[in-house]
């Protein structure tokens, strides 16, 4: 067994102290990849420096949109129902994350500072613009997350620097998010794509609200066609793509094609095929580039259509089976 | 039959409160004082010269006892059934599993540390590693010796006349199809523990699922050794899973011998998760050439297929699969004409050996699919060609096989009821539905020239029961069902009958955990010694209670006069009595079933089973048409059983050979580059998950085999035999598109759906 | 260099000396020999090595041995009563013949005593949620989750 030396810091200033004395240092989280790798013999660090007993860090807390701790993990967020709602794509791909064992360890922020263009949280984090904080022996700073992540594997932290944490702004009832896993199999997996993708819809310039048409079970492709003549219009949009470069990135073009616009399914298609042009996948032997290319074109419209219902239709809008009786706005 | 107290009930398995509480020995969990630990270099190529071997470094690394090579391995010796395989190979690798050095330190940690000692310098030489390739005129040898890389082991059966049923035929169709390497994924990874005592016998800690064949060939090699005559004793651990990988020994168990012989010293060795991976042997791959066709009523007029296998670097039982495939492509269904060749051919690849179903999912993967080809082209709805076909109890099949019991249509009927195959098929709207059968023995099968198992029971003075047996317990539930069968007929509790079933030393011979074998063969056996022990016992019941033995019963203990219900005499007095007089004695009795099976001929015919296991898989599909993904949305699975012993375990089989199968057909492949394993974990490697398991029914059919104990067949491997294909078939029945090759993964769908669509407009456009 | 930590094992406090470099399924089966958690791979990929530690299903395999100081870990030998009666998930492991080899059983329990502890009645989806992280060869699955869903059901202690 490899042997290094194992430390506890109660603070993050602390911590960062540890980092500038100790030599070949590393910082450890839930330790899901940190051990593995150093069981996989990929890296040998002679100090591990742990961010599990720092206090007050793992806290998830609302207002001015959404501050998540640099402790939490995948588990807290899944059962966080505010960013359940809210911030739905990072729900998404929380509990999508390896096993139920994995995430109530890994934390959110050991998933980004991997930079793995796998890693799940990220497209979500990306589309709902998240900037990182980051302390470090020179202060304290925050970067948007696009600008975190710097290519294969790395990212913006100097030297002594720990990630402490994430901000989301706000969101109004007229966004939504999605993150689709595309996966071989239904669990413990890594995505062969993976799209995150949010809008924010307006209808002839006011904010959407409960329309009793929405209460039903039909798919969102028959919706929208049937609210044609609403002038549903994307205020704003963000996509995101995993798997499908060296660090998850943005289809910028997709998105400026999409924003502003009356959205339509047929419109869904074209910003589809935009974001898969976008996209440069290779081939490996989780997935084959010609593939991946496909499956992003398919997943982005996926995506934006879950997002669109679930502006549209929040989860305690849509009736529990077909038992129209119980759902309070179609009674009232 | 209808009063059984014991058999066909729901009895939970014998082994199970250990299983649950953690109690359970593994070999990972077994320590031997003094013992030392082992580990193995393997080679950094697929194909190289060793041009320096160094071992000094590692040799002087405090901790290090011993460090061998191919040249600390004596005379020669080989292993395996062609004896092609070093347990150190030396001057030249031929897969990147080779084993060329090996340490025993006194901890894992130094025994891993002295690896990275040992010096290697290689030549790369070119590898082969697609068959294909290797059969052709030129190609490099991977055994000069051999003077060919197509193994001398001619698989052919000829049944009939092909070429003249070809032209008779209404309709025929010729396809190719593909299966991939696919590995067994024991949970518990490969170990043993060898030891020597001072006189120089082994005892073994094992996981073999063939102990007494093991034992001979660990005979075999102290012999190479130069410790001819010692004794070998196999004491097995609880197995973590088997499936057939622990059907051969392996390089690490001669390793450990010669390591445990160089330290006086018990070695022990733990395969880490990707040793198993790549140093176990899978399931080959194979490519598969056939043509079937029927008259124009739809009755099956031939089948001819010819076959390539991989058989990797070096030969194990992976070479003697086509023996188990002759049996679906002769016998499954009425067919009255066959011809069959198949080819196993030496490569750089790993080597491949028995996985649960020995080449019946290979064969049955392209006659299965193809029948569906055959069904299109003559109109009939495939069910119906299945039916018209299906076999039948009595019918003798042309490579000899006699059927005794057969519930294929029974299965069938159940498969289409359950699936509304009616509702469902042909409906075109991206959900689908397929079948496809399947014939296993179900009797043993005679592939050595013993068949056998023995059981010995005795009986304490308590009325207790001891059955040693031969049958090993891999996790089916072989323990449980023997403790069934001789509770059963001694009437006596379950809970008094104890199975030792894991030494050779006290154990009797058996042929091993394999060809779904153990409930029918060892089921017999204990039959056979339980009664035995019954007409002992009673006799000398008979005589105390003055009644005639044949008027006696035995219920929870107690024997009783069917006749007289006052009269009655506890087991353990009956016991007690004959024990504690002068010239006593104590019940025991001995019983060696070998079924009355035959060897194949020279021509690859005869009686290979007793009986035969018949069974038939329906799964409804929906296919996404812009991902290619399948989800299964029903299965069914049913098995033509003989007679269920125990439902819960035989359900338990079904389910776990259903998942098996499903991996098979959708998602499991070993991606070898250049002969290197790509995927050698449970990340990449994609096994099924609980949240990939799909509803599912498993569905008994009971026929009630008369040469079975109680009724029985074997169930142990035929759950994943016909899965793939029924797979296969109902993505065409949603899609219209017909995939070929295994797995059966997102991107050939969407490919083969891309590709239809093309053809579809350009026949529309023309 | 070694440690002395301190932490409560299957609800009794131990104190064990460690090194730093080992993982707590390290400590469990080679120093404090408890062979029930099982390591099917190391890498978190199986989770035959699954521990509760306070009240969250884990892959021991992966925990630094000096994170579990202070904290509550239960392995399979801890579920049973004093008595020796089975835990009633054990139980229904037994009865439902959801064990096999029995090599993933021990994890596989564990997952789903996080899983009930946490959530009365969970739902078929929330069972197999919770035991995807843990693979099993022989089984299918299919009884792992009656059983499962019989103690959900109720019969909880």
């Amino acid at each position: 067994m490899t042997r290094f030396e194992y430390h506890k810091p109660h603070t993050i200033k602390e911590a960062i102290g540890l980092m500038g004395s100790l030599e070949n240092a590393k910082f450890i989280a839930g330790g899901t990849d940190v051990m593995v790798l150093i069981k996989r013999k990929k890296i040998a660090p002679a100090h591990l420096i742990s961010l599990r007993n720092i206090n007050d860090f793992s806290s998830i807390d609302i207002g001015d949109g959404l501050q998540i701790g640099g402790g939490v993990t995948h588990s807290d967020i899944v059962a966080n129902e505010f960013i359940q709602k809210r911030y739905s794509a990072l729900t998404d791909a929380a509990g999508k994350v390896g096993s139920r064992q994995i995430r109530n360890v890994a934390t959110v922020s050991g998933n980004i500072c991997n930079a793995a263009p796998s890693a799940d949280t990220a497209c979500p984090l990306l589309v709902l613009d998240a900037d990182v904080k980051i302390a470090g022996p020179k202060g304290e700073r925050q970067v948007p997350l696009d600008d975190f992540f710097l290519g294969a594997n790395r990212v913006d932290l100097g030297p002594g620097e720990v990630v402490t944490g994430f901000h989301l702004p706000p969101f109004g009832l007229n966004t939504g998010s999605a993150y689709i896993k595309h996966t071989r199999r239904q669990a413990m997996d890594l995505p062969m794509v993976g799209i995150a993708v949010r809008v924010t819809i307006r209808i002839g310039g006011s904010e959407i609200g409960c329309k009793d048409a929405f209460c039903t079970i039909d798919s969102i492709s028959n919706i929208l066609r049937r609210l044609e003549d609403e002038e549903l219009r994307c205020e704003d949009v963000r996509i995101a793509m995993g798997v499908v470069a060296p660090r998850p990135v943005r289809a910028r073009k997709a998105e400026a094609a999409l924003k502003g616009k009356v959205i339509s399914e047929a419109l869904f298609e074209e910003i589809a095929e935009i974001a898969a042009s976008e996209a440069q996948p290779r081939d490996s032997i989780r997935g084959e580039a010609w593939y991946r290319r496909e499956m992003v074109k398919v997943l982005t419209k996926r995506a934006i259509l879950i997002s669109v219902d679930r502006v549209l239709r929040p989860d305690d809008m849509i009736l529990r089976g077909h038992d129209a009786a119980s759902c309070p706005r179609v009674r009232g | 039959m209808s009063d059984l107290t014991t058999v066909g009930k729901k009895i939970t398995k014998r082994d199970a409160p250990l299983k649950v509480t953690g109690g359970a020995t593994y070999i990972q969990d077994l320590k031997i004082p003094g013992m030392l630990y082992g580990g193995i270099l393997y080679s950094k190529y697929a194909h190289a010269k060793i041009l320096k071997l160094d071992t000094t470094r590692a040799e002087r690394l405090p901790g290090v006892m011993a460090v061998i090579t191919a040249a600390d391995v004596p005379n020669n010796f080989r292993f395996g059934i062609m004896k092609d395989n070093p347990p150190l190979k030396g001057g030249r690798v031929r897969s990147t599993r080779d084993e060329i050095a090996a340490v025993a330190a006194v901890s894992a940690e130094i025994a891993a540390a002295a690896l990275e000692l040992i010096e290697v310098e290689y030549e790369e030489l070119p590898g082969i590693f697609d068959p294909l390739e290797a059969m052709k005129e030129g190609a490099p040898l991977v055994h000069e010796e051999m003077k060919s890389n197509i193994l001398k082991m001619p698989w052919k059966l000829i049944c009939g006349d092909v070429e003249a049923a070809k032209k008779e035929s209404a309709y025929v169709v010729s396809d190719t199809f593909r299966t991939q390497w696919v590995t067994h994924c024991c949970l518990g990874t490969s170990g043993c523990i060898a030891a020597l005592d001072t006189s120089n016998n082994l005892t073994m800690y094992s996981n073999t699922q063939i102990p007494s064949l093991a034992q001979n060939d660990y005979i075999e090699a102290l012999a190479a050794f130069g410790l001819k005559g010692r004794r070998v004793r196999i004491i097995q651990c609880t197995i973590g899973g088997g499936f057939g990988s622990k059907l051969d020994t392996y390089a690490y168990e001669y390793i450990a011998i010669l390591l445990a012989m160089k330290t006086r010293k018990p070695v022990k060795f733990i395969f880490s998760r990707e040793e198993e991976f790549f140093a176990t042997s899978p399931r080959q791959c194979s490519i598969t050439k056939i043509s079937q066709g029927c008259d124009k009523d739809g009755r099956l007029t031939f089948r001819e297929m010819e076959m390539v296998l991989d058989n990797g670097a070096y030969t194990s039982w992976g070479a003697t699969t086509p023996s188990v495939m002759m049996m679906p492509i002769s016998s499954l269904y009425k067919v009255p004409n066959i011809k069959y060749v198949a080819q196993c051919v030496y490569t750089n690849n790993t080597y491949s050996q028995a996985m649960r179903g020995y080449g019946n999912p290979q064969a049955t993967f392209a006659i299965e699919s193809s029948l569906d080809q055959l069904a299109e082209k003559a109109g009939l709805d495939p069910y119906e060609l299945r039916f018209r076909n299906a076999n039948e109890p009595g019918e003798l099949t042309p490579q000899n096989f006699q059927v005794t019991s057969c519930g294929m249509k029974e299965c069938m009927a159940e498969v289409v009821k359950r699936l509304d195959w009616k509702g469902k098929k042909g409906n075109g709207n991206g959900r689908g539905v397929g079948m496809a059968s399947l014939i296993h023995v179900g009797g043993g099968a005679r592939v050595y020239k013993s068949d056998g198992c023995g059981t010995i029971i005795k009986m304490d003075d308590r009325g207790k029961v001891d059955v040693l047996t031969g049958a090993t317990e891999i996790g089916q539930g072989s323990e449980t069902v023997l403790a069934q069968i001789v509770a059963e007929v001694l009437g006596v509790p379950i809970d008094d009958i104890n199975v030792i079933n894991n030494d050779t030393d006290v154990c009797p011979w058996d042929v091993g955990a394999h060809a779904s074998r153990s409930t029918f063969v060892a089921g017999n056996s204990a039959l056979g010694a339980a009664r035995k022990i019954r007409e002992q016992m009673l006799a000398v019941a008979a005589q105390n209670m003055g009644e005639d033995p044949a008027s006696l019963d035995i219920k929870n203990g107690v024997v009783f006069s069917r006749n007289d219900k006052e009269k009655s005499l506890p087991l353990s007095k009956v016991l007690r009595k004959v024990h504690y007089t002068s010239g006593g004695k104590m019940f025991m009795a001995e019983h060696f079933y070998d079924p009355p099976n035959e060897n194949f001929d020279k021509e690859f015919k005869g009686n290979l089973s007793v009986s035969y296991a018949y069974g038939v898989h329906g799964v409804e599909v929906e296919v996404d048409r812009e991902t290619g993904q399948v989800k299964i949305l029903n299965y069914i699975a049913a098995h033509d059983v003989g007679k269920a012993i125990n439902p819960m375990l035989l359900e338990g089989q079904i389910y776990g050979g259903g998942l098996m199968g499903i991996g098979y057909a959708l998602g499991e492949t070993m991606i070898y580059e250049k002969g290197r394993l790509k995927n050698g974990n449970f990340l990449d490697y994609k096994m099924p998950t609980a949240k990939d398991v799909p509803p599912v029914q498993a569905v008994i059919v009971e026929t009630d085999e008369q040469a079975g104990p109680f009724g029985a067949k074997g169930i142990g491997e035929p759950g994943l035999v016909p899965t793939a294909p029924a797979i296969a078939n109902a993505i065409y029945d949603a899609v219209g598109v017909r995939i070929k090759d295994l797995p059966i993964t997102p991107e050939k769908v969407l490919r083969a759906l891309q590709e239809k669509a093309q053809a579809d407009t350009g026949r529309s456009g023309a | 260099m070694k440690r002395e930590i301190t932490f409560k094992l299957n609800n009794e406090e131990r104190k064990v000396e460690v090194d730093p470099g080992w993982t707590l399924l390290y400590v469990l089966r080679e120093v404090l020999e408890l062979m029930g958690t099982k390591e099917g791979c190391g890498y978190g990929e199986c989770g035959a090595c699954t521990v509760i530690i306070d009240g969250l299903s884990v892959n021991s395999c992966l925990y630094p041995i000096l994170e579990a100081e202070g904290r509550a870990v239960t392995t399979i030998e801890g579920l049973r009563a004093a008595s020796g009666e089975l835990h009633p998930l054990q139980q229904a492991f037994v009865n439902e013949g959801a064990v096999q080899c029995g090599f993933c059983t021990a994890g596989m329990i564990m997952s789903a005593k996080a899983l009930i502890d946490e959530n009365e009645k969970p739902t078929e989806d929330d069972i197999k949620d919770n035991i995807a992280g843990n693979l099993c060869r022989c089984t299918g699955y299919v009884q792992i989750i009656d059983a499962i869903k019989t103690v959900a059901g109720g019969g909880r202690t």
